[in-house]
């Protein structure tokens, strides 16, 4: 009810023009009885159902913790998780260097392109050649170039080694029961070794051993959370794995460290004087807007703070601006508004209409609006459904999740103003050129794909002249306005290098007129949408008034 | 605004070129108030002419004035006119009174009022009975009476239709003309085209000729007609014994001679048409011979354009 006292049925009809209800109910009901109209909106609705089925599925699925900084896998097969080694200051991608597996110590070597004969009780190490020996050690540790004796194969038949067979690198194969034939490989044993010509080999002993109990992997999952005060003053950030720190490293990396650890780790990238930190940045309300962290600090943060947060409104972002704008704006104006005044002009039922006291330029008016309720209104109850299910669904505490249902609302308004866009264009279109204007509508539909996916990755100019970057940057701005700390979840997983779905489908709005503020890019988004509509209104309605009408 | 001053349908000096082809040809007219029937062969110009005064299509030279408005310009007198087209298309979905009373809210009715002239209306054109029923379904007499229809709901001031009995059975033709000649008597100016003499001569007796795109003739049709019936006609009966009937014919005093036609019929030739009908049912019942048929070969349009374009050269 409005202030006086009408009904808001009353308020809202007698203020449209009775003629414009006429004409708007009347293309209703044409496209009501139209197969096509059936067959867009079904495939429109299958395809969202199944997406919805898939997020049901991924909700019922549950979570697995994910190991953002890969720690917890052991690479070089020594039976250390990669953090564990980083600790103890082992090669992870060496599998004689392991947690207390010592130094290795060179004896002596044959180099590239010596030729000749070695013997005794050694560690052998990147060796190429044949070994004939008295004892052999079974390795229990695999991995990169350590030999697996007790798997060995025979040597194939009539072939000549290293001429035009080679076992595989690290590997080698069993020629007789003493002997056996090796490439580049390690293993420890008591006998004599013919380094091949060409090949080099190096032998010696490790030192200093000691045993250290692995670590299961689960200890490097999810094992270094965010560390934030919420005050960017105080020092923020905290390495709880080591793998910055590297307290008890050797003071120099150990002599076969062959990927270098310098390369890897920097304990103070920020520069900002404090090693192993995150250096927050604030504006003066308080709002994060820069983080700079040091090398793997805070690098594998729960997935329950974050990640659930994270991908439940991927979800909803993704599907707004993929399914939602990207595909249904542009494929039911295609197969809805093309023909809206085209097809009565071709059926000479346009005679009926225009025979009435009505412009021209309204009627084409008046058709959009009926094709927009028609659009808009599937546009609408689907985001409504979709909002009931992700809201019911979705991570925290609370049984409904409102806001969702708000971002989904405000997805469908900015549906429904690039279904407008394109339906003035594409009516425009059928208006010109009734027979080319369905081809021409079809390349601008994939134009405006293709600068949809150019705005989704992130490109702020060129996609500038497109109704689908300005319906994109809308939903960027209103997820933003709902929920203001997606900016922050957005700078975290950018910071951390976290898989972050928010950051594959949102991007901050850009066109804020250096305000970053998501109102402002919100409203130039709706006025720039609401001016391409209205101007190609216009330009249609001026192309019919002047048609003669046979 | 009166009447008096700004006559209905007003052309001046009217052309309209399509290209090479021309539609109409300096073209001058007033009609205000009656049934006027427009008469050409097709391609005459009468759709041209309709569409120019709807607005559909813009002078090439020349003005158009409907109640003094430019229709290419204004909508506003299509407040006072119904057009009945000549597409054969509607909406078959709709029901005969959805239809009507749709078209009604484009006059700016309420729901309501479109709904009770839509029912009046189609009262008015004998479908009341089928109003509800969907167009698909309606016979071509029928579809072409739902047009009437529309063209009527707003009680409009100038009816034009185009070929409005094109395609009509006899009892739907009957109907229509009927309707026609009603509107006429309820003063509004009606026009109504044709390429069928007969027809129109059975609504109205003030008629536009249009030949070629140009206006032939303008007036009485009686007039006109008079000055035919005065040039040569023949009669065509079909009888039993055609010799025999002949001996009734020649005494008459319209009748100048007979013939017989190769298949049989007996030729009456006149120069007084309708003094030889006048004479005809009396010989025919005094030779007490059976007649099956009676025509008239050149009583027809191409005959009067034949005529009259003979005449003018």
């Amino acid at each position: 009810m409005d202030r006086q006292g009408r009904g808001l049925a009353e308020t809202v009809w007698t203020r449209l023009d009775r003629k414009a209800g006429a004409i708007t109910e009347l293309t209703i009901r044409q496209l009501r009885h139209r197969l096509s109209t059936w067959v867009v909106l079904a495939v429109g609705f299958l395809l969202l159902i199944s997406l919805l089925a898939m997020f049901v599925a991924g909700v019922r699925g549950g979570w697995e913790p994910i190991d953002n900084d890969g720690d917890s896998h052991d690479w070089d097969e020594d039976g250390y998780p990669e953090g564990q080694e980083f600790k103890y200051g082992s090669d992870p991608y060496d599998g004689f260097s392991f947690p207390g597996s010592g130094e290795f110590v060179e004896e002596g070597s044959f180099e590239w392109g010596s030729v000749g004969l070695y013997s005794g009780n050694h560690t052998w190490r990147l060796a190429t050649g044949i070994f004939t020996y008295t004892w052999l050690e079974d390795s229990q540790i695999g991995g990169d170039g350590i030999l697996k004796v007790d798997s060995l194969e025979p040597c194939p038949e009539g072939v000549s080694l290293f001429e035009n067979y080679w076992p595989d690198w690290g590997d080698g194969c069993r020629m007789e029961e003493n002997r056996i034939v090796v490439h580049e490989a390690s293993f420890v044993g008591n006998g004599t070794f013919r380094v091949e010509e060409g090949y080099m080999a190096q032998w010696g002993y490790v030192a200093e051993s000691f045993y250290v109990e692995p670590e299961p992997a689960s200890n490097y999952i999810d094992e270094d959370d965010i560390d934030w005060t919420g005050d960017p003053n105080q020092i923020n950030g905290f390495d709880d794995d080591g793998d910055c720190l590297r307290i008890g490293w050797p003071e120099e990396p150990p002599p076969d460290f062959w990927w270098g650890w310098e390369s890897r780790h920097e304990p103070d990238a920020n520069g900002n004087g404090v090693d192993c930190d995150v250096e927050w940045l604030t504006d003066s309300d308080g709002n994060i807007v820069a983080i700079n962290p040091d090398d793997n600090v805070d690098e594998d943060p729960s997935e329950e703070s974050l990640a659930y947060e994270d991908a439940h409104r991927a979800f909803i972002i993704g599907t707004g601006k993929i399914a939602f704008v990207m595909i249904l704006g542009i494929f039911l104006p295609l197969f809805l508004a093309l023909g809206l005044v085209r097809d009565e002009t071709e059926n000479g039922t346009l005679h009926y209409l225009l025979s009435k006291p009505i412009h021209r330029g309204e009627f084409i008016t008046y058709r959009i609006l009926g094709y927009l309720i028609v659009a808009g209104g599937f546009v609408l109850i689907m985001s409504l459904l979709m909002g009931l299910v992700t809201a019911s669904l979705g991570p925290g505490d609370s049984i409904f999740r409102l806001k969702d249902v708000i971002v989904w609302l405000g997805i469908a308004f900015a549906t429904i103003l690039a279904l407008a866009a394109y339906g003035a264009i594409f009516n425009t279109l059928g208006l010109l050129s009734s027979r080319y204007g369905v081809y021409i509508a079809l390349v601008i539909g994939v134009y405006e794909f293709v600068m949809a996916v150019l705005t989704l990755g992130g490109a702020e100019l060129i996609p500038v002249l497109s109704v689908s970057h300005w319906t994109l940057q809308l939903i960027d701005s209103i997820v933003l306005i709902v929920w203001p700390n997606t900016i922050e979840m957005h700078l975290i997983a950018t910071a951390f290098d976290l898989p972050s779905g928010i950051r594959a489908f949102w991007n901050p709005p850009v066109h804020t007129l250096g305000t970053e503020s998501p109102f402002i890019s919100g409203l130039i988004s709706v006025i720039v949408l609401v001016l391409i509509t209205s101007l190609m209104i216009l330009f249609g309605q001026r192309q019919f008034k002047r048609r003669e009408i046979m | 605004m009166s009447t008096k001053a700004t006559p209905a349908v007003l052309l001046d000096k009217c052309s309209k070129w399509y290209g090479q082809v021309i539609g109409i040809n300096d073209i001058s007219l007033a009609i205000d108030g009656g049934v006027t029937g427009i008469l050409g062969p097709n391609g005459a110009g009468k759709s041209t002419l309709f569409k120019l005064l709807m607005g559909r299509l813009k002078p090439s030279s020349g003005n158009v004035r409907l109640f003094g408005v430019d229709p290419w310009v204004s909508t506003s007198p299509y407040r006072r006119v119904g057009y009945v087209s000549e597409t054969e298309k509607l909406y078959d979905w709709m029901t005969g009174h959805d239809f009507v009373s749709t078209l009604a809210r484009l006059h700016g009715m309420t729901r309501e009022e479109a709904s009770d002239r839509a029912s009046h209306v189609l009262d008015f054109v004998g479908l009341g009975d089928v109003q509800n029923k969907e167009i698909g379904k309606y016979s071509k007499g029928m579809r072409q009476r739902v047009k009437i229809a529309h063209a009527l709901v707003h009680d409009p001031d100038l009816i034009i239709l185009d070929e409005p009995l094109h395609g009509c059975d006899p009892i739907a033709r009957t109907s229509i003309m009927s309707v026609i000649r009603d509107l006429g008597s309820q003063g509004k100016t009606v026009l109504v085209s044709s390429h069928i003499l007969d027809e129109i001569e059975r609504i109205t007796e003030q008629i536009v000729i249009l030949h070629n795109g140009r206006l032939l003739a303008l007036g009485n049709l009686h007039a006109i007609r008079d000055l035919l019936d005065k040039h040569p006609h023949r009669i065509l009966i079909r009888t039993e014994n055609p010799r025999k009937l002949a001996e009734y014919f020649v005494p008459e005093d319209p009748v100048y001679g007979v013939r017989f036609s190769q298949d049989g019929a007996l030729e009456v030739l006149t120069n007084d048409l309708s003094a030889a009908h006048d004479v005809l049912p009396r010989v025919i019942v005094e030779s007490g011979l059976k007649v099956t048929s009676i025509e008239n070969p050149d009583d027809n349009l191409e005959a009067l354009l034949a005529y009259l374009v003979g005449g003018a050269s």
